[in-house]
């Protein structure tokens, strides 16, 4: 049973958004559809040539996962913020989950918000799992 | 070609500290936010179909939270099509060595299909961390509707890998 907006309190947990596998298709059409053309993620001859193993996924490509973990669960329109610290890159072939938490309940400018905490992890074709970006938004829960 | 070596003294364009771009224009289409949704793997009707963001009472399909970086990268494109440099080649950015450091969007309005917006950028300053081996860009882009204002605030550092 998912918790709702105005039951929700601190340490209760929004549900998961499992991406799945990023394949090099998922960063092609990422690519096409972002309009973050940088050749490091889509093209393994540019990546070895920047001294990278192979390509990565844009960083976008997981906060824009993160995102729904906020809007799946409060709506598009009650989002106030949304911030990303990037903090590993994610290898071809990674399997990303997006999760989130209730933080505090809080006021700004008189109306009542919800801080969340976000995190993406990836699974990595080894078992081993990274995380990948810290994340925070703000929504508002009236 | 530049060489990719360590260069301590780092790549970004430095002088550009406190430059604020001209605003430039983006019609906003509705298959673009549908196919951005679809890659993200969102399926709400609401970024997909006109109807059911209608019906959902939006004047038009909706677009996903990290849109706004669609605009911008858009606009630097559209920019350098037009033989003016885009804010990321103005500050000096080498794709080769680029990562992000840290995203932060502030929403006043939602971005819809039809939505013609217009995107200004300052150049907030440049840092450098772990012993000069990271070299930072802040900026702070604006996103604005004639009439609803400024829809989405994205301040970020882009970050060069220098070792």
């Amino acid at each position: 049973m998912t918790v709702t907006l105005s039951e929700a309190r601190p340490g209760d947990r929004l549900p998961d958004v499992d991406f799945g596998r990023i394949s090099r298709a998922t960063l092609a059409l990422y690519a096409g559809a972002s309009g973050d053309h940088n050749l490091i993620h889509i093209d393994s001859d540019f990546a070895r040539r920047a001294g990278m193993d192979d390509v990565f996924a844009q960083g976008m490509l997981s906060m824009g996962v993160l995102a729904r973990v906020v809007t799946g669960w409060a709506g598009v329109d009650r989002m106030a913020s949304l911030s990303t610290r990037f903090l590993a890159i994610t290898p071809v072939g990674a399997h990303l989950v997006c999760s989130g938490e209730v933080a505090e309940r809080c006021e700004i400018d008189g109306v009542p918000h919800l801080r969340l905490t976000l995190s993406a992890v990836i699974t990595l074709n080894d078992g081993c799992s990274v995380r990948t970006l810290a994340g925070e938004a703000l929504v508002r829960s009236n | 070609m530049t060489d990719i070596a360590p260069n301590p003294r780092g790549f970004f364009d430095r002088a550009t500290k406190g430059l604020k771009t001209e605003p430039v224009q983006f019609e906003v289409e509705a298959g673009r936010i549908s196919f951005l949704a679809e890659t993200l793997g969102e399926t709400n009707p609401v970024h997909h179909d006109r109807a059911a963001a209608r019906a959902a009472g939006y004047p038009d399909v909706v677009a996903p939270p990290t849109f706004a970086m669609v605009v911008d990268l858009e606009t630097g494109r559209a920019q350098e099509r037009r033989g003016e440099p885009s804010v990321l080649s103005r500050i000096g950015c080498d794709f080769r060595r680029l990562l992000h450091g840290e995203e932060r969007y502030d929403y006043h309005g939602l971005i819809f299909a039809g939505d013609t917006l217009s995107i200004m950028t300052e150049v907030v300053g440049f840092e450098d961390k772990k012993g000069g081996t990271l070299e930072l860009a802040h900026l702070r882009s604006e996103i604005r509707h004639p009439e609803r204002g400024v829809v989405v605030t994205i301040t970020r550092s882009l970050v060069h890998r220098l070792a």
